[in-house]
């Protein structure tokens, strides 16, 4: 199949979305849920970071 | 919240500047989407277009005399159809009347010159018929379809007898057929001929026993036209490969989304620049929006990767690590955008209008990066979601992370630094070898735009092998006065001119009006043998011109000579295009026309201490004084304007110092006229002589394919060392003003050197030329190479003012700047390297070569950058340490709401 500009710019936009849903819904909840057993398992650095992460408040401004 | 905390005192401005965009976020963003919008717009009126005549350095000679006889003479834009049978030969109805409608067809297609199409099957191509009572007539090979074997084997004949047909439009084995036309510059529409020439004279034809070649330059284009679509696949694979890798390095979409913010708001910048200035996208230059985008997502890559890192150094205060990466990079990302910029501007010296264009546009993209990356972005990141404090910790602990601090770790002990020296010491002796194979032109006889074996230089390869040669050099032969073609010394010449050129290996052969000349003499004589020379009388000469020219209209006759008989053209077909034989080519040209026109003169001239000195004089051409000015005499006179021993000082105004001066003073003055006043320098004293250039005509170089080409390749050499030195200066001037450093030049542009030429043996050992193609983008991957090194020494600075020693400051510029460094270099070898899928050659080759260019500078700045700097520990970083910028808070009026 030869690709158009169209045609490449719905595959272009359709995979961004694709990237976001799964950053969102798949990566990130399974990369904390890592780091959470790491932590749980004794690793120091994890559980270190998990604190901080954790006491930490996001300013906006 | 505003700026009311501590800022760094000498970056106070730029941490005001950078919240000041915050606040005026709005404006700032519906004038940012309003223009961006507008420019979105243009960009999407981009067509696709080559236009030759921006193809050539106008300004040149060769071109001047190309684009004043090529709508007579031909020009550069030839189309060649070859018909070639497997069994029996062309001599039968069916195939005569295939090349018939073939010519007729290829007559149609849109922008052919009708008056310039060579072939048995059309009316300007003709032979010598003698009528009963010794009347004689020029009449077409073929005035209409053939019906009969008779009238085919009739054509054979007349073919086989006509000196100016058979192994020029017809092979010697009578197994082929060629048919060429010119087609018109104002009017080429490569995609349109490419299809039409497909459609009228190509695809109806083709059978078992037939088979159809064709080549030449607007051929090749159609191709390269459609590959353009290439493109498109390119575009999807790069995208979404970087996105999965930048969403991969920063654990999150936003890292993915931001730089594509950049690169597309850019590219919209650009592309409707291009369209605002009246230029179009050209097919072979595709690679260079990738590159110039891929440069502009390389800055956002940075930014946000030093965002991620004040975010956490500020406590996870949003604002205040937008405004700190903002003025933290605002140095080295303005100074990088500035030398891509004008290091790209200096494109503008060559005198062709398209690599001008592409200079300003390419320049503009770049600054267009400005907007994108500089301006918006403190207003983007404010209205996108912060990143999550967990994920910039643990991102920031990650084995990429890992991996750059052991790399730089070993970089910087003895052995490493000892391990890069010798590497690069190496490298640089290896390339030095080798990069005296570069070539300026096309070091290869097939066309380096398409792959070896593609259907355009299979096509190109056999009409080659059967005529000879095909690609034209055209040598004008302007007379003073009407009639100077009817000269039988001046058509000696040009018989001369081609026998002395045809003993060149890359020219196949030559034609021009002797050729006509000696065809009509000899079937004038019953076609005998020892007829076929020139007449000794401008009589006898007129006459037989007049027999063969009398039935045709000036149209068609004008190809040949003009209707006053003032001006002709001596063409060379030529066997390939390389830039070495293209040299060769026109330096023998100009060897013989030198030649004769000392021969005529009647003198030889030596090179003597500096002077061009006349060694000898012919005592068999005889002058004569008429009133103040020498003529040749055709009575012995015993007399001579020259004399043994004389020193030309001048021709006219044109001053001469040597020989090659002499041939351009001697051309340049008889031009136009023949009267040249000639000062001499004779036993010490100085005389001057006004002499009649005894010659009828003066050659004048180059028109055709071949001669546009010696003039682009002529203008590339004189213009490529400048370029290169403005190029290196621009970039030193502009980093002299960043760093404030006479040195920091030296430790940015040397690594930069040594990689242009590593990539400059590259070229010259896969053959890939200094043409006008390959320049601008080799100039882009130049200035583009040094922002790496950038970061890393804005780092560096900003380092040893906390911390005071030097090694450990670059150890710390080279884990966080070099880190995102590393990335950038990936992304940016991806952008490019994926053209190397193209079926345009030229476009592969260069996707490649840019990605390596990216590979060798990214290379240069991690290694040969920190490893000088550690071992010459420069005054610019050091004169730094201890040095940390007082915090102090932000003035009154900007800290205020």
């Amino acid at each position: 199949m030869e690709l158009g500009m169209w045609s490449s710019v719905t595959i272009v936009t359709a995979f961004s979305f694709l990237v976001i849903f799964l950053d969102g819904y798949v990566v990130k909840p399974w990369r904390e849920r890592r780091w959470e057993r790491r932590a749980a398992s004794g690793d120091k650095e994890a559980a270190e970071l998990l604190r901080i992460a954790k006491s930490a408040k996001v300013s906006e401004e | 919240m505003a700026l009311d905390y501590d800022v760094p005192e000498d970056k106070r401005v730029l941490y005001w500047l950078g919240d000041k965009l915050i606040e005026h976020r709005l404006p700032i963003t519906i004038l940012v989407v309003l223009v961006t919008g507008m420019f979105a717009y243009w960009a999407f009126q981009l067509r696709l277009v080559t236009s030759f005549g921006d193809l050539l350095p106008q300004s040149h000679e060769y071109i001047k005399i190309h684009n004043r006889f090529s709508g007579s003479f031909g020009g550069a834009n030839n189309i060649m159809i070859m018909m070639e049978v497997k069994d029996g030969t062309i001599f039968t109805p069916e195939n005569l009347n295939k090349i018939w409608r073939m010519t007729h067809g290829l007559d149609k297609v849109y922008g052919v010159n009708h008056n310039q199409i060579d072939s048995i099957a059309h009316r300007t191509v003709r032979y010598l018929k003698v009528a009963a009572g010794g009347t004689m007539r020029a009449q077409p090979v073929m005035n209409s379809e053939v019906k009969t074997e008779d009238e085919a084997n009739l054509i054979r004949r007349n073919v086989h007898n006509s000196e100016n047909i058979y192994g020029l439009l017809v092979s010697l084995d009578d197994k082929a057929a060629l048919i060429r036309a010119n087609f018109i510059e104002g009017k080429l529409d490569y995609q349109r001929i490419f299809t039409e020439v497909n459609a009228n004279s190509v695809d109806p034809f083709l059978d078992d026993n037939t088979e159809i070649y064709v080549a030449g330059e607007p051929r090749l284009y159609g191709w390269v036209y459609s590959y353009s679509g290439d493109v498109f696949f390119i575009l999807v694979v790069t995208y979404c490969i970087e996105w999965i890798l930048r969403w991969m390095y920063f654990h999150d979409w936003r890292g993915a989304l931001r730089p594509t913010i950049t690169g597309l708001i850019a590219a919209f910048w650009g592309m409707g620049f291009i369209y605002l200035i009246g230029l179009a996208l050209d097919p072979l230059m595709l690679v260079m929006p990738f590159l110039i985008t891929a440069r502009a997502v390389s800055h956002a890559i940075q930014m946000h990767d030093r965002y991620y890192e004040e975010f956490e150094k500020s406590g996870w205060h949003k604002r205040r690590a937008i405004v700190a990466s903002f003025g933290e990079l605002f140095v080295p990302m303005m100074s990088g955008i500035a030398t891509d910029a004008f290091g790209v501007l200096v494109i503008l010296l060559v005198p062709v209008i398209m690599l001008q264009k592409l200079a300003i546009t390419a320049s503009w993209w770049i600054l267009a990066i400005t907007i994108s990356e500089m301006l918006l972005n403190p207003v983007v990141y404010y209205y996108l979601k912060p990143p999550e404090p967990e994920l910039v910790l643990m991102r920031d602990r990650g084995g990429f992370r890992k991996g750059i601090n052991w790399w730089v770790a070993r970089l910087l002990s003895r052995t490493g630094m000892v391990v890069t020296l010798v590497s690069w010491f190496l490298a640089t002796a290896v390339s030095l070898y080798f990069v005296r194979g570069l070539t300026f032109g096309d070091p290869t006889s097939a066309s380096p735009l398409l792959k070896l074996d593609s259907p355009y230089n299979v096509s190109h390869k056999r009409i080659q092998d059967k005529f000879g040669g095909v690609e034209p050099l055209i040598v004008v032969a302007e007379g003073y006065d009407r009639d100077a073609m009817k000269e039988p010394k001046m058509l000696r010449r040009m018989e001369e001119f081609q026998r002395v050129m045809e003993r060149d290996e890359s020219i196949g052969y030559s034609f021009s009006l002797t050729d006509i000349i000696r065809a009509v003499d000899m079937v004038f004589h019953e076609l005998e043998p020892k007829w076929g020379v020139i007449p000794n009388t401008w009589v006898d000469v007129g006459s037989l011109f007049f027999i063969y020219f009398s039935g045709s209209p000036p149209t068609e006759t004008a190809k040949y000579v003009d209707p006053s008989y003032t001006t002709a053209h001596v063409t060379f077909f030529c066997k390939d295009h390389k830039g070495d034989n293209i040299r060769r080519i026109i330096h023998r040209c100009k060897q013989f026309i030198y030649g004769s026109q000392t021969k005529d003169l009647g003198i030889k001239l030596e090179e003597r201490d500096g002077k061009v000195v006349i060694a000898d004089v012919d005592k068999e051409v005889q002058w004569e004084k008429a009133g103040p000015s020498w003529i040749v005499s055709e009575h012995a006179t015993g007399e001579t304007p020259f004399k043994a021993g004389d020193v030309v000082l001048a021709l006219g105004k044109n001053e001469v110092t040597d020989l090659d001066s002499f041939k351009f003073a001697v051309n340049k003055q008889t031009a136009n006229k023949t009267l040249v006043d000639w000062k001499l320098q004779r036993n010490g004293t100085v005389v001057e002589e006004t002499i009649v250039a005894p010659w009828k005509a003066a050659f004048k170089l180059a028109g055709g394919l071949i001669g546009t080409l010696a003039a682009a390749n002529e203008e590339l050499i004189t213009n490529d060392l400048m370029m290169n030195f403005l190029g290196f200066l621009s970039m030193y001037i502009i980093v002299l003003f960043t760093y404030r450093s006479f040195a920091v030049g030296f430790y940015l542009l040397a690594p930069l050197l040594l990689a242009n030429v590593i990539i400059n043996a590259y070229m010259a050992l896969n053959d890939i030329g200094v043409n006008i193609h390959t320049l601008p983008l080799v100039t882009v991957g130049l200035g583009f190479g040094i922002d790496y090194g950038l970061y890393i020494i804005s780092r560096a600075i900003e380092e040893i003012r906390i911390r005071g020693d030097l090694r450990d400051s670059l150890r710390e510029a080279l884990e966080t700047s070099g880190k995102a460094v590393t990335f950038t270099a990936v992304t940016m070898i991806i952008s490019t390297i994926f053209w190397v899928t193209s079926n345009v050659r030229f476009n592969a080759e260069m996707g490649l070569l840019l990605a390596l260019w990216m590979a060798i500078s990214y290379i240069a700045s991690q290694t040969l950058i920190p490893v000088m700097i550690v071992l010459m520990k420069p005054r610019f970083i050091t004169r730094e340490a201890n040095l940390a910028p007082k915090m102090v808070p932000s003035s009154t009026d900007s800290t205020e709401r």
